[in-house]
C-alpha cells in the first residue's frame, strides 16, 4: 500500500552487448530510461531517428496488411474478445517467429498490393459501367456510330439535348434548311433531356445539312467507333467480367492469406519493440566502445535487475538515491483487495513527492460507498457473478480491464450486503411475486430497516458515513504532517478543525434543534455537550489565529476569519452525502415501480409472462442507469470530499522501458503481484 | 362545482407529479440531445471512444429519472397507481404539489447545464482520452443539486404522507 521508493540506476557496458542488453531490459520491464545529454567528446548520443522511423514504418505496413485482412476476410469476432488478452510467447516461440519475419513482411507487401489492386480495379468497373451507361440511348442503332453514308447518302448520327418527337425533328429540320426535300430521320432513343436521331440525306446534300444540323444544336457523340454500340456494350461486358474476375481472384488470395493473421500480429508487436528499442537507446550516450544508460528503478526490483545483467554481460551497474531536485516518477503498489482502485486513483493524479498513496484507504470507503448507493441484493449478485465469471474465464485478460472488473466484483458483494440490510431484492420483488402470483405476501425483513419507512434515519446513517471518511481524508493529512515532523502544521491544518467541526456535531446532538431535524432518538448529555461546544470554540479560535500568514496582524486576523468561514465547506461537504441516501432510495424505488408494472397483468398465465418481460427490461435499464450513477458519484465522493481533505497529487506516472506489444506477451514477463 | 372543489386536492398533487415528470424529463431530454450531438461527432472521428462519450453522454439523464420516481412516489401516495384515490383535502393537494416543485424545477435547469457540461467533457476525451475521469467529475457536479431536489422532494412526500390535514 505505498509508494514504491525509486532508485537511480546507471549502467555502463560494452557496445557489442548494447542490443541484447536492451532486449533484456525491455522484457524485464522495470526501468524507465532517462534522456541523458551530457554529451562532450567521448560521449555522444547517436541518431537513431532513421532506424526508428523504419521500424515504424513496418509496423504500419503490418497493421494496413491486418486492416486489409479485416475489410476482405473479417474473423468472427464477439464483444467477449475484448478480455482474451494477449497471447504469451515462449522465447523460443519468440525466436522461431522472429526467423520467419522476413516472410511476415512479404505476406504484409503482398496483402497492401492487393488490396490497392482492388481498389484501382473498382474503379475500372466504376468507368466502364458510366461508359456503358452512355451508350445505352445507342443501343437501337445498328450501324457503327461513324457510320458516314453509303455511296448516294449522307448519315448524320447525334442527338439534341432535349425531348424531341419526329414531327418535331422534321420541322425543326424543315425550318432551318427549308430547300432540302429528300431528309430521313429515324429516332433511335428519346429521353427527358436528350433525343438521338440517325438522319439520312443524298450526299449532294451533305454540306447544306451539317450546316442546317449545326445551326439547330445537333451535337455529334463524342464516342465514335467503328463498331456497332452492341458489339462496344458486349466488349464493355467483357471487359468489367474480366475485371471482376481478376477482383474476386484477389479477394481470394487476401483469404487464402488471412491464415497468416497470428503472423501479422506478430509483425507489428516486433517492429513496436524494436521501435521503442530505438527510441531508449537514443537517449543514451555512446562512445566507440562503450554505452551509458541512465534510468529509474523501483528499489524492489533493483537486486533482480541486477542479478539478471551481471550474469550474462561485462558491464558497471550502479544504483543510487535520487537527488531532491529530480523529477522522480511515480509507481503504486496495492494489495488485490485495493489494487483495483490504482486506475481510479490514477485517473484524479499520482501522489506527487512526499505524499502517501491514498489507495487503500480509499479503496475501503469506495467500496461501501459503492454498494451503498446501489444497495440492492439482486443487482449486486448480477454485478459480482458476472465479473466474477469473466475474471475466472479469461485468465489472460490485460491488467487494466483485471482491475476495472475486481473493482466491480467487490463492488457488487458491498452491493448486495447493503442489500439484505435494507432488505432490497430487485427493489421489492418477493413481496410483489409473492401477492401477485401465490396470493400470500411475503416481505423479507430488512437486517437493520427499511429506507422507504425511515428516510430520515438512513440520512442521519449517509451523513455520519461521511463524516468518518471526511475525517479519515483529514487524518491523512494529519499522519502526513506528523511524518514529516511539521507539527505545527498538523496542529494548525488539521488538529483546529478536528476540534472545530468534531466539537460543533458533538454539541449539536445536544441540542433540540437539531435533534428535532434530525429525528434521532441519541441525546447527548446537556454537560457534555457544553464541554465539545468549548472545545469547537477553542477549535475557532485556533483557526483564526493560525490561519492567516501575513505579517501585519490585522491582515493576518482577516485572514483568519476567512479561514474560519470554511466551516461553511464542511457543511456542503457533509451534505453531499445525502447522495447515498438519494441514490439509494432511486434504485429500490425504481425498482418498485418496475415490479408494480409487471405485476398490473394480475396473478394468470399471461400475467406471469407480462411480469418476466417488465422484470427483465425494467431492471436491465435500472441497473444499468443506477451502476453508472453509483460509479460517477462514488468517483466524486473520493474526488472531491476525500481527496480535497489531503490530498494534491501531481505525480509523474512510471513507465519503464518495456514490451508494450499488442498481440503478444512473453513469458518472461516478471508479474508485479 | 363541488365536486370540483372537493376533487382540487388531487387535481393538485397530479399537477405536482406530472411537472416533476414532464419538467425534469424535458431537462434531461435537452441535456442528453446535445451531449449525444457531440458524442457522435467524436464518434465519427474515433468509433473506439463510443463507450467513453456513451458514458458522458448519459450523465444528464438521471434527472428525467429522478423526475419519474418523484411522479411515481406522489401518485403512489395519493392512491393512483392501480387504486382507487384517496380523499384529499385541497390543502394536503397544494403540499404534494410544493413537495414535488424542487425535482421538477432544478431537474430541469440542471439537465439542460449538465448536458452542456457533458458536451465540453466529450470534446475533453476527443483530445485527452487518459483524462476520462477528471471528464466525467465534470458534469456530475452540476447533478449533485438534482440529487439535493430529489432528496427534499422525497423527504417532503414522505413528510407530506404522514401529515394529517
Amino acid at each position: 500500500m505505498a509508494v514504491l521508493r525509486m532508485r537511480r540506476v546507471s549502467i555502463c557496458a560494452l557496445k557489442k552487448d548494447q542490443k541484447p542488453i536492451l532486449e533484456a531490459l525491455q522484457r524485464q520491464g522495470m526501468v524507465e530510461i532517462t534522456n541523458l545529454d551530457s554529451q562532450d567528446s567521448v560521449f555522444q548520443k547517436e541518431d537513431l531517428g532513421e532506424s526508428r522511423s523504419q521500424a515504424d514504418r513496418n509496423a504500419g505496413l503490418g497493421l494496413q496488411a491486418l486492416e486489409v485482412l479485416a475489410t476482405y476476410a473479417p474473423a468472427k469476432t464477439s464483444m467477449l474478445d475484448t478480455f482474451v488478452g494477449r497471447q504469451a510467447l515462449t522465447t523460443q516461440e519468440f525466436q522461431s517467429k522472429e526467423g520467419q519475419i522476413q516472410q511476415s513482411e512479404e505476406i504484409a507487401r503482398r496483402l497492401t498490393e492487393l488490396s490497392r489492386f482492388i481498389a484501382e480495379g473498382k474503379g475500372e468497373l466504376v468507368k466502364l459501367t458510366s461508359q456503358t451507361d452512355a451508350l445505352s440511348p445507342w443501343m437501337a442503332l445498328d450501324l457503327p456510330m461513324n457510320f458516314p453514308g453509303t455511296r448516294s447518302t449522307a448519315a448524320f448520327i447525334g442527338s439534341f439535348g432535349e425531348e424531341l418527337t419526329l414531327e418535331g425533328i422534321y420541322s425543326k429540320v424543315a425550318q432551318a434548311a427549308p430547300e432540302l426535300e429528300a431528309v430521313h430521320a429515324d429516332l433511335i432513343s428519346v429521353s427527358k433531356d436528350q433525343t438521338c436521331v440517325f438522319f439520312l440525306v443524298p450526299k449532294k446534300d451533305s454540306s447544306r445539312m451539317e450546316e442546317a444540323l449545326r445551326s439547330i444544336g445537333f451535337i455529334r457523340p463524342s464516342n465514335l467507333s467503328s463498331a456497332t454500340p452492341k458489339e462496344q456494350a458486349e466488349a464493355l461486358h467483357q471487359k468489367m467480367i474480366g475485371v471482376e474476375d481478376s477482383i474476386q481472384k484477389a479477394v481470394d488470395e487476401i483469404t487464402a492469406l488471412s491464415s497468416h493473421k497470428a503472423d501479422l500480429e506478430f509483425l507489428v508487436d516486433y517492429y513496436r519493440l524494436k521501435e521503442e528499442r530505438y527510441e531508449n537507446a537514443g537517449r543514451m550516450l555512446q562512445s566507440k566502445r562503450t554505452f551509458l544508460l541512465s534510468g529509474y528503478i523501483p528499489e524492489r526490483d533493483a537486486p533482480a535487475l541486477e542479478k539478471a545483467l551481471t550474469s550474462r554481460f561485462d558491464l558497471s551497474i550502479e544504483f543510487a538515491e535520487p537527488s531532491e531536485e529530480e523529477d522522480v516518477p511515480v509507481a503504486i503498489h496495492n494489495n488485490k483487495f485495493a489494487a483495483p482502485l490504482e486506475g481510479v486513483l490514477e485517473s484524479y493524479s499520482l501522489p506527487s513527492k512526499g505524499e502517501i498513496d491514498p489507495t487503500s484507504m480509499m479503496s475501503i470507503f469506495y467500496y461501501a460507498l459503492f454498494g451503498l448507493m446501489l444497495s440492492d441484493f439482486g443487482y449486486g449478485a448480477i454485478l459480482a457473478l458476472g465479473t466474477g465469471f469473466l475474471l475466472l474465464k479469461y485468465k489472460n485478460m490485460d491488467d487494466s480491464w483485471r482491475k476495472n472488473l475486481t473493482m466491480f466484483f467487490y463492488c457488487g458483494i458491498s452491493t448486495s450486503f447493503w442489500g439484505i440490510v435494507f432488505s432490497s431484492y430487485f427493489g421489492d420483488v418477493v413481496t410483489v411475486v409473492s401477492r401477485t402470483f401465490f396470493g400470500q405476501e411475503i416481505v423479507i425483513p430488512p437486517a437493520w430497516f427499511t429506507p422507504l419507512d425511515d428516510p430520515m434515519r438512513l440520512m442521519v446513517f449517509c451523513m455520519a458515513v461521511g463524516v468518518i471518511h471526511l475525517f479519515t481524508g483529514l487524518g491523512i493529512q494529519l499522519y502526513q504532517h506528523l511524518k514529516a515532523g511539521r507539527y505545527y502544521d498538523a496542529f494548525a491544518k488539521v488538529i483546529v478543525w478536528y476540534m472545530l467541526v468534531g466539537g460543533l456535531i458533538i454539541y449539536g446532538l445536544s441540542t433540540d434543534l437539531l435533534l428535532g431535524i434530525l429525528q434521532v432518538n441519541f441525546r447527548v448529555p446537556a454537560s457534555i455537550g457544553t464541554i465539545f461546544a468549548w472545545i469547537a470554540l477553542v477549535g475557532a479560535i485556533g483557526i483564526v489565529l493560525t490561519g492567516g500568514d501575513s505579517k501585519n496582524p490585522a491582515v493576518r486576523f482577516a485572514q483568519g476569519l476567512y479561514e474560519l468561514y470554511n466551516v461553511t465547506g464542511y457543511l456542503s461537504d457533509i451534505l453531499s452525502y445525502s447522495r447515498l441516501l438519494a441514490l439509494g432510495l432511486a434504485t429500490g424505488v425504481i425498482g418498485s415501480v418496475v415490479n408494480q408494472m409487471g405485476s398490473m397483468g394480475g396473478g394468470g398465465p399471461l400475467g406471469a409472462i407480462l411480469f418476466i418481460v417488465v422484470f427483465l427490461f425494467g431492471h436491465t435499464l435500472n441497473f444499468g442507469i443506477e451502476v453508472l450513477g453509483a460509479y460517477v458519484h462514488c468517483n466524486r465522493l473520493q474526488y472531491v470530499e476525500f481527496f480535497g481533505k489531503f490530498y494534491e497529487g501531481g505525480g509523474r506516472k512510471f513507465q519503464p522501458f518495456a514490451a508494450h506489444t499488442k498481440y503478444y506477451k512473453f513469458e518472461e514477463d516478471i508479474h508485479h503481484e | 362545482m363541488n365536486s370540483l372543489m372537493s376533487n382540487m386536492g388531487l387535481a393538485f398533487a397530479i399537477l405536482g407529479a406530472a411537472l416533476a415528470a414532464c419538467l425534469a424529463g424535458a431537462g434531461s431530454a435537452v441535456g442528453v440531445g446535445v451531449a449525444g450531438q457531440a458524442a457522435a461527432g467524436i464518434t465519427t472521428e474515433d468509433p473506439n471512444k463510443f463507450s467513453k462519450a456513451l458514458i458522458l453522454q448519459l450523465l444528464p439523464g438521471t434527472q428525467g429519472i429522478y423526475g419519474l420516481i418523484i411522479a411515481f412516489f406522489c401518485l403512489n401516495q395519493v392512491g393512483l397507481v392501480g387504486g382507487t384515490p384517496a380523499d384529499l383535502s385541497l390543502a394536503k393537494g397544494v403540499m404534494y404539489f410544493c413537495a414535488c416543485l424542487p425535482m421538477a424545477i432544478a431537474g430541469l435547469v440542471s439537465a439542460m447545464y449538465q448536458g452542456k457540461a457533458s458536451v465540453a467533457s466529450i470534446s475533453m476525451i476527443a483530445k485527452r482520452p487518459d483524462q476520462f475521469g477528471k471528464a466525467m467529475i465534470f458534469p456530475a457536479m452540476v447533478e449533485t443539486y438534482a440529487i439535493l431536489a430529489l432528496l427534499i422532494s422525497l423527504l417532503a412526500l414522505i413528510g407530506v404522507g404522514g401529515a394529517n390535514i
